[in-house]
């Protein structure tokens, strides 16, 4: 706790105290009253089989990821929480479609030298075989595990070459850049312990790593990403529609000296650049937690959640400044979504945002904003009682915070997080990391009514097939037309707060009964339109005629 | 007029309320007593008079003539089916082509009586209606044309679609279980009461291959209405009718849950068409009694109908004008089981209501298998069919697909009735029987010319047995 005490506080108030004094919870005023659906949440970690809790001293503050992924070809999310001190566990999924979630421990076979010290965890299939692997951020080595079938692993980092540095890892995110047979991986570093006057503005240097041309991955070949400024997330990104994905990075002005968000331009075979003021890019200094990333507007140009001590950002491009330059602003207020303070419980003191995710959780087209959040231990000037962020998206276009309703208002510190359907049945499902105490897993009930639960909007969940090489697509954009709407989604690995998912991508499509789908593959080539019915699993395989409808087993 | 009904008047409907001569409680009040007249739907199982109740009341629903007082109008909302904001205002409140096109339901389902079919007088135009909201030319580019379906028997035929769905499924999920528990990929036919629907391909993975579907949507869901087969249920058809044709918005797809306000189209009336309305206009169409068949007593026409009967089925008519198909319970549950959120469905309610079509007394006519089925003399078979080809292109009039079904793919006509309802085709621009067999083109081709090619004689008595199937007022 020592290390943050230093805290700046001034510059905080100074943001913040205009906030807690005169404006609400979540930002600008709204008279407009939320009459969508509100999704009933029920805790049922314990019940389904999971108690986890993540822990340890202060390296552990940071990080708390949980991978979801599917690790036994059952296409149901398993999920991989880190421990921190403790042991990280897989938990395989059991639960019945639209039933109580339930989960059974796995043993993976890993010493407890790997599975201990985990931060995070993203899964990623690097190696083509259609099995998911694991990135996991320690604190020292990280570790590659290489996915096998029924949810086997075993450590590949001699096998690709990973080397796994000897760094405080909390950052992670990957993407198939040109041609390239296999991804590069971007890893985010904390502070540098060892370093002289560590931890303040001793920042260890984040890595690029682009795969070595050959057969097999190897990532032999480490690009430093200096400067560094202590990244707590990344994620590579399309920003300007160009194809090409530079790198987003979200930075902890706690133990910087003189940093700011980063934007990384990477031109293909050379080496990667940062983006400068005189290009646009604005000095933006935050306590970055998080980033999650969606395209509210359907223009092409992504908007950014990035959590942090207090205001939540969420930054869009400027219009006046240009498509070709990173000049962002930041919207949050005005969408109502800063969610710089608890909404409940009393405590007044600025919120700590972590993990972020964009979904469409009540199922009505609208995304959604959920925010992990939770004091970073005992930060007495920051609030204690922090719930989680439900920030639900309105017909205005604007957010509304509902965590409240839906019954995620834990007073628990959460940290990494993941949204997404655990019982398979189109109503996203929460699991939230929490520190020093267990995880809490929330099954989407529906809408509470008189009589009992109604489901919500229609749905539909995609998977797309890119072929032999990154053949989960990732960098590829889902587009999704129902009558004058356009929904879409960006398959990407990295951001979040230490936390991944592969699998399903999941969209509400509100009163919808039918929807047509088109695809835009990692290299840019636009698909044929796919027409689907609502309420499916769909699978789209390129180069086929047809899009594939997928069933869960069971009842 | 309740109080209920009086205070859905938003402030400006309110407004517009105090100018009028007319006051709620006066007798000729300009608003639809019928409208709001039932506070809460319908649930469990229905007596006889509690469904007589209910059915009055869609009667009454059917046949009004609403007004701008009851919600006529959508000057902030297209006709489109998902809810959908209109661009610009537009000056006139009626539009032939675009909609508002109908005063109420009964102006067009009229012909031989209230809830029959119409004449082309009473065509109707449909687009997805999302950015040509206002069309106003009958270039089938910017819509397809319809005729107006009757609704006699609706409700037995939406109970055939229920259970031929569950049939399909059922098929879905035994060729999925077979893939996963051996390992293979496992190919079954897809065929329902007797009808084929193309063969379904499942992995072992649980993936199903959809390339060999025939005439049904990808979902497996039979949408026995419209003459393209692509509305899942009589009440989700209401709802969507109701918006388009007169402007009336049910709040189960533009009330607040979904547009986020109480008036959507902004016509200043709030909540215009209760879930109880909705409910009490399906049960009206459900009970409509099924047509029959009625020999006029002129000299010859028993005869000749018998030979034609005869005909229709040696030239292969039966193939697709399927004489009747079984149905298994006649126990119809609205909301339903199929429709997706927009349209109420039975996990949307606490509890939906049933009625045993069999209540009516027009059901006891109707014949049953030997075990013990209703025999549904639809002759049709619910399934779409490609229906023009290079030579034969009547039906092919169009240039927009509707709802994903190709330009020349049409469910199945149900003949019952038919003798009642000319003039004929999906556009009513068939005016004789014998025009209208002569246009079937693609699948019914062998047919077509089968017909063509038979005895004048032959050809005169498949009319009279044609002319026969009507609908008894």
């Amino acid at each position: 706790m020592k290390i943050f005490r230093n805290l700046t506080l001034a510059a905080l108030a100074a943001s913040c105290a205009g906030a807690l004094l005169s404006f609400p919870a979540q930002g600008a005023e709204t008279d407009v009253p939320f009459t969508a659906d509100i999704p009933s949440y029920h805790e049922e970690a314990k019940s389904a089989g999971i108690d986890h809790s993540y822990t340890g001293p202060w390296e552990y503050f940071v990080g708390g990821g949980v991978a979801s992924f599917d690790c036994n070809g059952d296409r149901a999310p398993d999920l991989f929480l880190a421990g921190g001190s403790s042991k990280a566990a897989l938990f395989v999924n059991a639960s019945r479609t639209g039933g109580a979630l339930s989960f059974r421990p796995k043993d993976t076979g890993l010493s407890d030298d790997d599975l201990t010290k985990v931060l995070g965890a993203y899964p990623l299939d690097i190696d083509n075989d259609r099995h998911t692997d694991l990135v996991l951020l320690k604190l020292g080595r990280n570790v590659v595990l290489k996915g096998g079938p029924d949810c086997r692993f075993e450590k590949a980092n001699r096998a690709f070459s990973f080397d796994g540095g000897r760094a405080w890892s909390t950052a992670f995110a990957a993407t198939w850049e040109g041609s390239n047979a296999f991804p590069t991986l971007a890893i985010g570093n904390y502070v540098d312990r060892s370093a002289p006057g560590s931890p303040f503005g001793t920042c260890d240097v984040n890595q690029l790593l682009r795969p070595v041309t050959g057969e097999a991955p190897d990532y032999s070949e480490v690009l430093p990403l200096e400067p560094s400024y202590c990244t707590l997330s990344m994620l590579f990104t399309d920003w300007d529609r160009s194809g090409k994905p530079s790198l987003r990075i979200t930075n902890d002005r706690q133990y910087y000296r003189g940093g700011e968000e980063q934007l990384w331009d990477l031109p293909e075979g050379q080496l990667p650049r940062q983006y400068t003021a005189s290009e646009g890019w604005q000095r933006l200094t935050i306590w970055g937690m998080g980033i999650a990333e969606a395209d509210l507007n359907a223009d092409g140009l992504p908007e950014y959640a990035l959590t942090s001590m207090g205001d939540t950002k969420i930054q869009k491009l400027d219009d006046e400044a240009g498509e070709d330059r990173p000049t962002y602003r930041d919207t949050a207020y005005e969408l109502g979504a800063t969610a710089q303070r608890p909404y409940t419980g009393g405590d007044i003191k600025p919120s700590t945002g972590w993990h972020s995710q964009f979904a469409d959780i009540n199922n009505d087209t609208k995304l959604d904003l959920f925010i992990a959040k939770g004091n970073v231990q005992a930060m007495p000037d920051f609030a204690q009682n922090d719930p989680d962020n439900l920030l639900l998206g309105d017909m205005a276009g604007r957010f509304q915070e509902k965590g409240m309703e839906a019954g995620i208002a834990l007073d628990t510190k959460g940290r990494g997080a993941a949204v997404d359907d655990f019982n398979m049945d189109g109503m996203p499902d929460l699991i939230v990391v929490n520190r020093e105490a267990p995880a809490s897993l929330f099954r989407n009930m529906g809408a509470k009514t008189d009589w009992g639960y109604r489901p919500l909007g229609n749905w539909l969940k995609v998977e797309l097939d890119n072929g032999k090489v990154n053949h989960a697509a990732v960098g590829a954009l889902v587009s999704v037309r129902v009558g004058t709407q356009t929904l879409t989604r960006r398959i990407q690995v990295g951001g979040g707060h230490a936390s991944g998912q592969t699998g399903f991508t999941h969209l509400g499509l509100g009163v919808a009964e039918r929807a047509t789908i088109r695809v835009q593959w990692p290299d840019g080539e636009w698909s044929h339109p796919y027409r689907v019915f609502a309420n499916q699993h769909v699978r789209i395989v390129r180069g086929e005629d047809n899009a594939r409808y997928w069933y869960p087993a069971g009842p | 007029m309740t109080l209920t009904r009086r205070y859905r008047m938003t402030l400006s409907g309110m407004a517009l309320v105090l100018t009028l001569p007319a006051m709620a409680a006066d007798p000729w009040d300009e608003r639809t007593p019928a409208l709001g007249d039932r506070t809460t739907m319908p649930t469990g199982r229905l007596s006889r008079s509690d469904l007589d109740a209910l059915t009055a009341q869609g009667e009454a629903l059917f046949s009004a003539k609403f007004t701008s007082l009851d919600g006529v109008g959508r000057p902030g909302a297209t006709q489109a089916i998902i809810p959908t904001r209109r661009k610009h205002p537009r000056e006139q409140t009626f539009f032939r082509t675009a909609g508002l096109d109908a005063g109420a339901c009964s102006s067009c389902h009229n012909e031989p009586v209230v809830g029959g079919a119409g004449d082309f007088v009473t065509n109707v135009f449909v687009s997805e209606g999302f950015e040509s909201a206002d069309f106003d030319s009958l270039d089938p580019q910017f819509s397809n044309e319809r005729g107006t379906n009757h609704l006699f028997g609706a409700g037995l035929i939406e109970l055939l679609a229920r259970e031929m769905s569950g049939e399909l499924q059922a098929i879905r999920g035994k060729a999925l279980e077979d893939a996963r528990s051996s390992g293979q990929t496992v190919r079954l036919p897809l065929s329902a009461k007797g009808v084929d629907f193309g063969f379904i391909t499942a992995d072992a993975d649980g993936s199903v291959n959809l390339d060999e579907l025939a005439g049904i949507d990808t979902d497996l869901v039979i949408r026995p209405f419209s003459q393209k087969g692509v509305m899942t249920s009589l009440r989700q058809f209401t709802v969507n009718a109701l918006n388009q044709h007169s402007g009336m918005q049910p709040s189960e797809r533009y009330g607040a849950r979904w547009t986020g306000t109480d008036d959507f189209d902004s016509d200043g009336v709030s909540r215009e068409v209760s879930d109880a309305d909705v409910s009490a206009l399906v049960a009206w169409q459900a009970t409509r009694p099924s047509p029959a068949r009625v020999v006029p007593d002129k000299s010859g026409w028993a005869e000749a109908a018998r030979r034609g009967e005869q005909v229709f089925g040696d030239l292969g008519c039966t193939d697709c004008h399927r004489t009747s198909l079984p149905l298994e319970k006649a126990d119809f549950s609205d909301p339903g089981p199929y429709d997706a959120a927009g349209t109420l469905n039975d996990t949307q309610v606490a509890e939906p209501a049933i009625y045993d079509l069999t209540l009516n007394d027009w059901a006891q006519h109707l014949d049953r298998d030997e075990q013990g089925r209703l025999l549904v003399p639809l002759f049709g078979d619910l399934k779409r069919h490609e229906m023009t080809d290079r030579d034969i292109t009547g039906f092919g009039n169009e240039l927009l697909s509707q709802r994903f079904v190709d330009r020349n793919s049409f469910m199945t006509a149900e003949l019952w009735g038919i003798g009642s309802t000319p003039p004929y085709g999906h556009r009513n621009d068939f005016t004789t029987l014998h025009e209208v067999i002569l246009a079937h083109g693609g699948e019914s081709r062998k047919t077509r010319d089968a017909y063509d090619a038979a005895a004048d004689q032959d050809k005169s008595a498949l009319v009279a047995f044609l002319k026969t199937l009507v609908i008894v007022p």
